[in-house]
């Protein structure tokens, strides 16, 4: 309907004007304990929620049901009432008066729930009203949220309005982001939409796209540990079908200059063909964009052409593109389709392994890193490898089998999730 | 002005088998009259299939690791299909190195590889060229009859490894008149003499070059507030798309800006589909059938397929595949070619074509990862 858009969010915005004017008398340790209760509730383990999200989820968004039944569970399981005082606490102080803008709009991108659901709490955090439009690949989580809300809080849940309508309306659009603080998550290309309709003095908060990596050492790989490694990082690649910016796209196996404890590649990658395939029978990849399995289908086959023609590469894969293991001959990044397809990659010492990550580091989330006696002992250094790792743009760094599992107030983008919403 | 001529030598470099194929080859293309002959067809693909994995070891490998041989293969649709990504990679050729003539590389910048197509003879190449383009660009021009054409694009001579160029250059000597000219210098679109020719046109004309110069011209027009109505019988011919140039644009947007700028209906704008990779193009059927629907047509030595790319067998009617096509004129390098490109088949009459798909406008991410190619334009 013609304007149906428009009126939508002019009466949405009408009710949080009053809803906020609610939010705004309210002490915030109120705020707390309801937003910890719905945070408590969200986070049993096949509790009401988790399983409202397992049963809608996947025909909205196409990922299978287990998939999304094991990264909630995971994801979840330590984001509770305690773990969200704990990060609002760590932000902005235990007593602090920092409040947010009138009105926050948020534009929720992708279809993992959990970056949308903390992207709806941290304005409420500041007693800021939200209007969210929901994102075209998840038209449930924010509404989801929105009702688990409404039982505990139907005050609070009151200043949580959600709206939907295409990406390419553009009136549409421009109306949604006439608010005092806009919140857009998206691709560079989006960001830059968003960007060039804000209005001058907006508040402009933006997080862009991500992706993580592996980096493992001969501890990791030795004959006693790798399945188990394989077995992790499988796990990691398998959760949200590697869309996720926690998933790694590419292991880098790292040896010292000296080669006194080369890894062998060939066996790394078979093990983490192995784990994928294990994976898949527990967690089956979901659905898959022609455009995904044209490009899967085109870097296997370009694979095995240079292996034709002589380069050390080898590709393992399943006949129905559920899963892809290119062992490569070199640190060279090369393209990542997602969806499963994991690329190894030798790299012989420090220097090589942080020349080989640096093109990365503008859009690098996260170093799943394993398998060094010390992080300092890839042929020694100043600092250990997670140091460098950080320094060139990694915010989070863990073992592999906990990149899914980020703590409550960790954002891919390393910057504070609620300090950028607060007005000055 | 276009420096041809250029050579068009046969290069077989002595090897007979591959001189029968390419005469073979070459007397399909200079028949005056263009039959879909499916066995013709056939036969050919196949013994040039037999010939190449016999002559290019890389191919041979690749084409062994999938179980086809020279000996098992008997059906061109059981021909493995080399994707585009793996000219940037390996050198597919026939014939030695020392016997190359040409090379055309795919647009790239300094810091990303380029896919390359190594040629030991232009003639294959350019007499599958010339009769595609008169027939789908110019079918109304009788033998011997020029027009002019206005080329949005580099010369061969400033763009020596562009095949699209070295198309230009000779679609412009062998069909141009002499008021034909590349308005491009430097790098650049030459802004002041193209609106020169397009306000002082007064016989239909040409206007080709990639949708990105057309964009490039139509801003500049915008920003002047300048609109031309071109004469009437006039076309345009774009290609290429808008990877990497950091604006996208859905073709339709793209032709109403054109008629909306230049005067030229929708229904005479022409796209042209073609890539390095391949000796042979693709167009628009709209000046051709008109009243048919919009479908990419190309000559009958040459088929596509869209191939579903999950299960590996043919896209069922309606549903995208990868676009593959087996070109014979690619006797030098590999004829079948799987693209980057996603396609749709478009039915109608006698001869079905098929469309390519762009990304859908507005689509957005499941995740809030990134396709590294995306992001590190590898």
């Amino acid at each position: 309907v013609p304007g149906s858009t428009l009126e939508a969010i002019a009466g949405a915005e009408d009710r949080l004007v009053r809803a906020g004017a609610a939010l705004r008398q309210r002490p915030r340790e109120r705020t707390l304990e309801s937003l910890a209760a719905v945070f408590d509730a969200w986070s049993e383990p096949g509790g009401r929620w988790q399983r409202r999200l397992v049963a809608e989820l996947p025909a909205a968004t196409g990922f299978s049901a287990p998939n999304v039944e094991e990264g909630l569970a995971r994801a979840l399981a330590s984001w509770n009432g305690e773990a969200l005082r704990e990060w609002v606490t760590r932000e902005i102080g235990e007593s602090s008066t920092a409040v947010g803008f009138d009105q926050t709009r948020v534009l929720l991108a992708g279809s993992i729930p959990m970056p949308t659901m903390l992207s709806l709490v941290a304005p409420l955090i500041l007693h800021s009203p939200v209007l969210a439009k929901t994102a075209s690949r998840d038209p449930v989580t924010a509404h989801v949220f929105e009702e688990s809300l409404a039982a505990v809080d139907p005050e609070l849940a009151a200043a949580l309005e959600i709206v939907s309508f295409p990406g390419d309306d553009s009136d549409g659009a421009a109306a949604f982001v006439s608010a005092g603080c806009v919140v857009a998550t998206g691709s560079d290309e989006t960001v830059a939409d968003v960007a060039r309709l804000v209005a001058p003095g907006t508040r402009l908060v933006t997080y862009g796209h991500r992706l993580s990596i592996a980096v493992l050492g001969p501890l990791a790989l030795s004959p006693e540990s790798l399945s188990e490694t394989a077995r992790l990082l499988a796990l990691d690649v398998a959760l949200w079908d590697q869309l996720g910016c926690l998933s790694p796209v590419a292991v880098y196996c790292a040896s010292d200059t000296g080669a006194t404890r080369a890894v062998d590649v060939g066996q790394v990658s078979e093990a983490l063909a192995l784990a994928l395939e294990e994976v898949e029978l527990r967690l089956p990849r979901g659905e898959l964009p022609t455009a995904t399995a044209a490009a899967t289908r085109a870097e296997r086959d370009g694979a095995q052409m240079r292996c034709a023609a002589g380069e050390d590469v080898s590709v393992r894969g399943d006949d129905r593109l559920r899963w892809t293991v290119i062992r490569e001959p070199d640190a060279h990044w090369r393209a990542a389709p997602l969806h499963r397809f994991l690329r190894v990659h030798p790299v012989h010492g420090r220097e090589a392994l942080l020349a080989a990550v640096a093109p990365l580091s503008r859009h690098l989330a996260a170093v799943a890193l394993d398998g060094f006696d010390n992080l300092a002992n890839l042929d020694g250094g100043p600092q250990s490898l997670s140091d460098d790792l950080r320094q060139i743009g990694a915010s989070r760094i863990c073992r592999p089998g906990t990149l899914q599992t980020p703590p409550i107030g960790w954002h891919h983008d390393a910057e504070p999730l609620l300090t950028p919403l607060v007005r000055d | 002005v276009y420096e041809g001529p250029v050579d068009v030598s046969l290069g077989s470099g002595g090897d007979p088998h591959r001189a029968d194929l390419d005469a073979k080859v070459l007397a399909w293309m200079s028949e005056d009259e263009w039959k879909l002959d499916d066995e013709r067809f056939g036969a050919l693909a196949v013994e040039l299939f037999r010939y190449q994995v016999d002559a290019c070891e890389p191919y041979r490998r690749f084409c062994d690791a999938r179980g086809a041989t020279a000996s098992s293969v008997e059906d061109w649709r059981d021909i493995p299909a080399v994707p585009t990504g793996a000219f940037k990679e390996v050198a597919l050729r026939t014939f030695p190195k020392e016997l190359e003539r040409a090379t055309f590389r795919t647009s790239g910048t300094s810091d990303t590889r380029r896919g390359e197509l190594h040629l030991d003879t232009l003639a294959i190449y350019e007499a599958s060229l010339l009769p595609t383009i008169r027939r789908f660009l110019f079918p109304e021009l009788s033998p011997g009859e020029r027009t002019r054409i206005v080329v949005l694009a580099p010369t061969p001579g400033e763009a020596p490894d562009s095949s699209l160029s070295h198309m230009f250059g000779l679609a412009v000597e062998t069909l141009g008149s002499r008021d034909s000219a590349f308005v491009w210098q430097d790098g650049e679109l030459r802004l002041p003499l193209l609106r020169e020719v397009l306000a002082s046109a007064r016989e239909p004309l040409a206007l080709c070059g990639t949708a990105f110069a057309f964009v490039h011209l139509l801003e500049a027009l915008d920003s002047l507030d300048e609109s031309h109505t071109l004469p009437s019988g006039s076309r345009i011919m774009e290609t290429g798309g808008f990877k990497g140039r950091g604006r996208q644009m859905p073709r339709d947007e793209l032709y109403a800006w054109i008629e909306r700028r230049l005067g030229v209906p929708g229904a005479r704008v022409v796209n042209q589909y073609g890539m390095t990779e391949l000796g042979s193009q693709f167009y628009d059927s709209v000046l051709v059938e008109p009243e048919a629907p919009r479908r990419k047509l190309g000559p009958p030595w040459v088929r596509v397929r869209l191939i579903d790319p999950e299960h590996g067998r043919d896209a069922g009617p309606g549903q995208p595949g990868v676009v593959t096509v087996y070109d014979l004129a690619n006797t030098g390098s590999i004829a079948a070619i799987a693209t980057a490109d996603l396609g749709v088949a478009v039915p109608a009459g006698d001869e079905p074509g098929f469309d390519v798909l762009g990304r859908e406008p507005g689509a957005e991410e499941r995740g809030c990862s990134i396709a590294a190619d995306l992001m590190l334009g590898v």
